[in-house]
């Protein structure tokens, strides 16, 4: 397992240096520098800030200082738009907010999907099962940014419950988790009932309910744990899916996560940031792969690592 | 989200069933046309695709007109109506809705077909390749298919609309760099299990180049695997092109799109048009219901378990 876990890692720090090492240069790749403005800078006064900021090294040192720099000191560089405020300030400030509601959205995602997905598989064709089809299928065309409005429409414009927007104490997270989780929620139903139907239909199942196990422990003890395999894999790709979909939700129910700075850093053209930001989330789903694959390792007893 | 348990499943299904006798496709239109919801949506979806070809030519105004009676008062004037020709009410600028959403909807369905089929072409002869060349070849691809999966693709396209400007054909670009990749994993499993048929043998010992047995005997052999995949990959497209329009870093006007107009629509609703995200948000949903329906029923219909 250790050796599985050191071979994964081995493939994940390239990854995380080639994202780097792409979007470094994607960056330089743009076109205007840092310190274009409207109005040009005298020429000395840019020279200054390209030997201050080290611009005017070679490409390839410039690479190797802002990988240094995040490898060392976890330092991303300065904000190029705000010159008080570095990347890391900016960072720091948002995500906080992104996985206090991620978190409980993920959470809460497999919580419900799970409980839904098994109670549907054990009661198969009853109304039960169907609700959970039903919502499953329906919450897939209600992506987060749809979700969003309606949400509002219903929970702020028309009962007046909650709050529009914002950041404060846990009645502003309901909204958001809502949005995010949803349509996770949904799938992990869906794939945990065809998982759980498939499991309760093979002969293992059977075998424990010949030798006159009760229901409840046979669900628990010899079903579940092999119908999350699926459910597992699915976590990856949907961690993924999720952080992107915390971008939509910092949008709309402004609660001021790293989404937010993200688009705005977008439109801003404020590189420094967009790439920090990039490299964190794409380090975060490095690291989340990684410990789904662990995990799957760990459940499932046929797999060789 | 596509569930790739059951693509594995349908890939194993679709290998095997090439031994029996019968044909899988003659079974499998059977069984799709008994599938009530997967017609319904195959309806559904040419009667939008309908919409976005001659709806055009029912539009009392063209999306690019501004009716100044209504400019700026669309809460009070700008609801949908028969009388003014404003079908779908009109936006704060007084343009018409009906007619954007026309052209929202060519321009969503366009990106979903599009980066669909170089996800088809691209995934499919990567896939296949890797799957056929096997060894180190083999390795080295599916490592860098790995890599790839695992970059936040949303962040990086905005990265990219954003360095290289906001066009249509960078976020077609985009979207198809990354839509290939789940594919190209599934193809070359399925690809593994057809390479030591006897078929390919016999190609193979006839001294047929191996990019020809690829696109001759392989690719032919993927096609059930590779259509239910594209039918499901199609409506994702759309979801991802709608969440960067819903952004505001996607088409840019006078083009609009679903997602543009969804945001558009959930920006003003404050101000009493819901019009503006009921009519946008309608064709979304009953459109990417109807590609899962259909994929799901094509899925189903080639790989007949209970489930």
């Amino acid at each position: 397992m250790f050796g599985y876990i050191l071979r994964r890692l081995a493939v994940a720090i390239p990854t995380l240096l080639l994202l780097i090492v792409v979007s470094f240069l994607l960056m330089h790749a743009a076109p205007g520098g840092p310190f274009t403005q409207e109005r040009a800078l005298p020429p000395q006064v840019l020279a200054n800030l390209n030997a201050k900021y080290g611009l005017d090294d070679p490409l390839w040192l410039q690479i190797v200082h802002y990988v240094w720099g995040i490898v060392a000191h976890f330092d991303f560089g300065p904000s190029f738009v705000y010159p008080d405020r570095s990347v890391n300030q900016i960072i720091a400030a948002g995500f906080p907010v992104t996985l206090t509601y991620g978190a409980l959205s993920f959470a809460a995602a497999v919580i419900f999907g799970v409980s839904l997905g098994v109670t549907a598989a054990i009661r198969q064709n009853s109304w039960i099962d169907y609700l959970a089809v039903g919502t499953s299928i329906g919450a897939q065309v209600l992506p987060n940014f749809v979700m969003a409005p309606i949400l509002v429409l219903i929970f702020t414009l028309w009962l007046g419950w909650l709050p529009g927007g914002g950041w404060g104490g846990p009645i502003y997270w309901i909204m958001p988790v809502i949005a995010l989780s949803t349509s996770f929620m949904a799938s992990i139903a869906r794939i945990t009932r065809s998982s759980m139907l498939e499991v309760l239909g093979s002969n293992h199942i059977r075998t424990a309910r010949a030798k006159g196990l009760p229901e409840r422990k046979v669900i628990l003890r010899h079903a579940l744990k092999p119908a999350m395999l699926p459910v597992i894999s699915y976590l990856g790709p949907a961690f993924v899916t999720m952080i992107t979909g915390s971008v939509v939700v910092d949008m709309y129910f402004s609660t001021g996560g790293i989404g937010r700075s993200f688009v705005d850093s977008a439109l801003n053209r404020d590189y420094a940031v967009m790439m920090g930001i990039t490299i964190l989330v794409g380090a975060l789903t490095i690291l989340f792969s990684l410990v789904v694959d662990v995990l799957y390792a760990w459940v499932d007893p046929k797999i060789r690592y | 989200m596509i569930d790739t348990q059951q693509m594995h499943s349908l890939a194993a299904r679709m290998a095997e069933a090439e031994v029996r006798g019968r044909s899988p496709w003659a079974d499998a239109r059977r069984r799709f046309r008994r599938n009530k919801a997967a017609m319904i949506s195959l309806v559904v979806l040419i009667l939008v695709v309908a919409f976005a070809l001659f709806g055009n030519h029912l539009a009392a105004w063209s999306n690019e007109e501004m009716d100044f009676s209504v400019m700026g008062q669309a809460a009070q004037l700008g609801a949908p109506s028969w009388a003014n020709g404003h079908y779908f009410g009109t936006d704060d600028l007084g343009r018409d809705l009906f007619s954007r959403t026309v052209q929202g909807t060519q321009v969503s369905l366009m990106v979903g077909l599009i980066g669909a089929g170089i996800a088809v072409i691209v995934g499919t002869l990567y896939g296949a390749t890797a799957g056929y060349v096997g060894g180190r070849t083999d390795a080295v691809m599916m490592r860098l298919v790995d890599i790839l999966l695992a970059i936040p693709y949303m962040f990086v396209l905005i990265l990219l609309l954003v360095i290289f400007g906001r066009s249509m054909s960078m976020l077609f670009l985009g979207i198809g760099l990354i839509s290939w990749l789940e594919m190209s994993r599934i193809v070359r499993g399925q690809t593994l299990s057809l390479k030591n048929r006897e078929f390919i043998e016999a190609a193979r010992a006839t001294g047929v180049p191996g990019w020809k047995i690829i696109i001759r005997h392989i690719v032919p052999n993927l096609l059930g695997v590779v259509a239910v995949y594209a039918t499901l990959l199609v409506p994702l497209m759309i979801l991802s092109e709608s969440f960067i329009s819903f952004l505001g870093l996607g088409v840019q006007e006078p083009l609009t799109s679903w997602g543009a107009l969804i945001s558009e629509g959930a920006g003003t609703m404050n101000y009493g048009t819901l019009w503006q995200l009921a009519f946008p948000l309608f064709f979304f949903c009953i459109t990417l219901f109807a590609f899962f329906f259909v994929g799901d029923g094509l899925r189903d219909a080639l790989d007949p378990k209970d489930r």
